[in-house]
């Protein structure tokens, strides 16, 4: 009776060890669950490394309230006097390019919220001259973790934190006045999604740029001024610029695509070319991150 | 040459020199510059595209000659070394520049000189490449007098930037943390828009602007462009430069009251 019960519970071992190299050769079913269990802990681990670096940062912002104070301050002028100069300028001239005042405005909303949802993330961007320069930059290469999310992520702006949803708010609001269809909604936050990996890029070239000639004050500042260039429709510029601005560097994509999208102005194929070239610009940059760190040489240690 | 004379031109010949020492870093600030000229020229072309004649008071020539003509006035007013003499007090070094026999804002005045000559040089350069691929229509000012107060209020504007950088320089007697906040308040932010840099200050209602010419940032930028392009003449341009004097008065006697102020508590940190 026992040989017997043996015989039958390896048969059925070996009835399911069939099964299941039969649904690994044919599914993949459990490789794919180990994979994804071990990019979820991974994304864990960054994301409480995230956590943690920011928190370092706004204690340090915090710490310096009238610093805080005044940047805040610089930064809320600044919006409401560009909000003023566009709204006054469009009033006047009654359109900008075929678009009139609450288009143009989102134009340069979508812009804001791009670009300042990029300043709160990428802050650390703007001290890395000062690790490559010391030397600092060696302590960061030996940590366990990757060193580009480092540079890139280790800095969250806490005064970019404070003004972003009052420009998130401003955004929903103008961008209701021009009453958009649930698919022009989805397609426009899917190009905001784009805008920032192409945010992203540029971002992993100035510090690769930086590590090669240690500029990266100027370099960044020409970053900030070229995306300057989308605050108002890439439609103003004229060619090359316009096609410079949409392929070379495509500020086009990043920011007017987006507010074109809300406006049910883009076709579904050129959001296949944008997310083509969205990903393409990605990959050139993490080439030439790493190209740049081959001839990263520890001047100062 | 004069021992005085000889003494602040070896300050101009290292202050130029220094410049070339980060000739990268200049580079990129003048390719800055031309793109920020570029999206000013094409927004104005845009707007003035179609069958527009006159908008805000100008016509097609006269506003692409005034954001043209920013190249040239931000050249000679906003060019300056002395925006450093800030992070020189929160860091303690300003103690070496006190001690030497030089009197510290001549100091300064020179190498702010010497960093407008050398932006000049670069922005007539600039200005010849953007005019000979945009060809933009450009007004010629033919009356002597016009260029003369052009002249003067430009000379006039430059005492006034530089008393204004040097009360912003101030704060870090008081609030070292503040170096750089002060000028990105003041000198970057308030100076950007009040002073013409971004747009003209006249596409704003009278209101706005009447209260805006009680402040000493719309006699930077704009009120020079608009004695160049003739819309300030004859009585209004000569009160207009009154006014500049009086600023320039004001805001010197200011910046001498503020810095005697702040070193008498100022405690050279970090040395």
């Amino acid at each position: 009776m026992e040989d017997k019960d043996i015989s039958s519970k390896i048969k059925f071992q070996n009835n399911w060890n069939k099964l299941k190299l039969w649904l690994v050769g044919n599914f993949y079913f459990p490789i794919k669950i180990q994979i994804m269990a071990k990019f979820m802990k991974r994304l864990a681990y960054y994301l409480a490394i995230w956590f943690k670096m920011s928190r370092n940062s706004f204690l340090v912002i915090f710490s310096r309230k009238s610093v805080l104070f005044v940047f805040l301050a610089g930064k809320i002028i600044r919006f409401v006097f560009q909000v003023l100069l566009i709204f006054f300028l469009v009033n006047g001239s009654k359109t900008l390019a075929g678009y009139d005042s609450n288009q143009t405005l989102f134009f340069f909303l979508t812009f804001v919220a791009i670009d300042s949802t990029s300043q709160f993330l990428f802050r650390e961007v703007y001290r890395f001259r000062n690790y490559v320069v010391t030397g600092d930059f060696d302590l960061i290469l030996v940590k366990p973790f990757n060193s580009l999310f480092r540079i890139l992520l280790g800095g969250a702006d806490a005064v970019d934190l404070i003004t972003l949803p009052f420009f998130y708010l401003s955004l929903f609001y103008v961008g209701s006045l021009l009453s958009p269809s649930s698919l022009d909604v989805l397609l426009f936050i899917l190009l905001i999604v784009v805008g920032l990996l192409i945010s992203t890029a540029f971002h992993i070239f100035v510090i690769s740029f930086g590590i090669i000639t240690l500029e990266v004050d100027h370099v960044s500042m020409i970053y900030r001024d070229v995306t300057n260039m989308g605050r108002f429709p890439v439609d103003i510029y004229k060619e090359p610029v316009k096609s410079f601005l949409t392929f070379f560097i495509p500020v086009a994509i990043m920011v007017t695509l987006p507010a074109k999208a809300l406006m049910g102005r883009v076709s579904f194929i050129l959001v296949i070319i944008s997310l083509i070239i969205s990903a393409l610009f990605l990959f050139i940059s993490l080439k030439f991150w790493n190209f740049a760190l081959k001839k990263y040489t520890s001047a100062s240690s | 040459m004069n021992v005085l004379l000889k003494k602040y031109f070896q300050i101009f010949k290292t202050s130029f020199n220094q410049e070339f020492a980060y000739r990268l870093s200049f580079v990129m600030w003048r390719v800055r510059n031309v793109l920020q000229v570029l999206v000013a020229l094409f927004l104005w072309d845009t707007i003035f595209s179609g069958d527009r004649n006159e908008l805000f008071g100008y016509d097609r020539n006269k506003i692409l000659t005034y954001v043209l003509g920013l190249v040239f006035v931000k050249a000679f007013v906003l060019s300056a070394r002395s925006q450093d003499v800030a992070g020189e007090i929160a860091r303690g070094e300003i103690i070496n520049n006190l001690l030497k026999p030089v009197d510290y804002f001549k100091y300064w005045l020179t190498r702010d000189v010497s960093s407008k000559v050398l932006n000049l040089v670069f922005a007539v350069g600039e200005f010849f490449l953007l005019y000979l691929i945009f060809k933009p229509p450009f007004y010629f000012q033919e009356n002597i007098f016009q260029i003369f107060l052009f002249s003067v209020s430009i000379c006039l504007a430059i005492f006034i930037y530089f008393s204004i950088l040097f009360i912003v320089n101030t704060i870090p007697f008081w609030a070292p943390e503040l170096a750089w906040g002060g000028h990105f308040l003041i000198t970057v932010i308030m100076v950007e828009f009040l002073s013409g840099i971004f747009f003209p200050l006249d596409i704003l209602p009278d209101k706005f602007l009447n209260i805006l010419n009680f402040t000493p940032f719309p006699y930077l930028i704009f009120f020079p462009l608009q004695i160049y392009l003739g819309k300030i003449s004859g009585f209004s341009a000569i009160k207009g430069i009154f006014v500049c004097v009086s600023w320039v008065l004001i805001l010197l006697f200011l910046m001498k009251f503020v810095w005697q102020k702040g070193l008498k508590v100022y405690q050279v940190y970090g040395r």
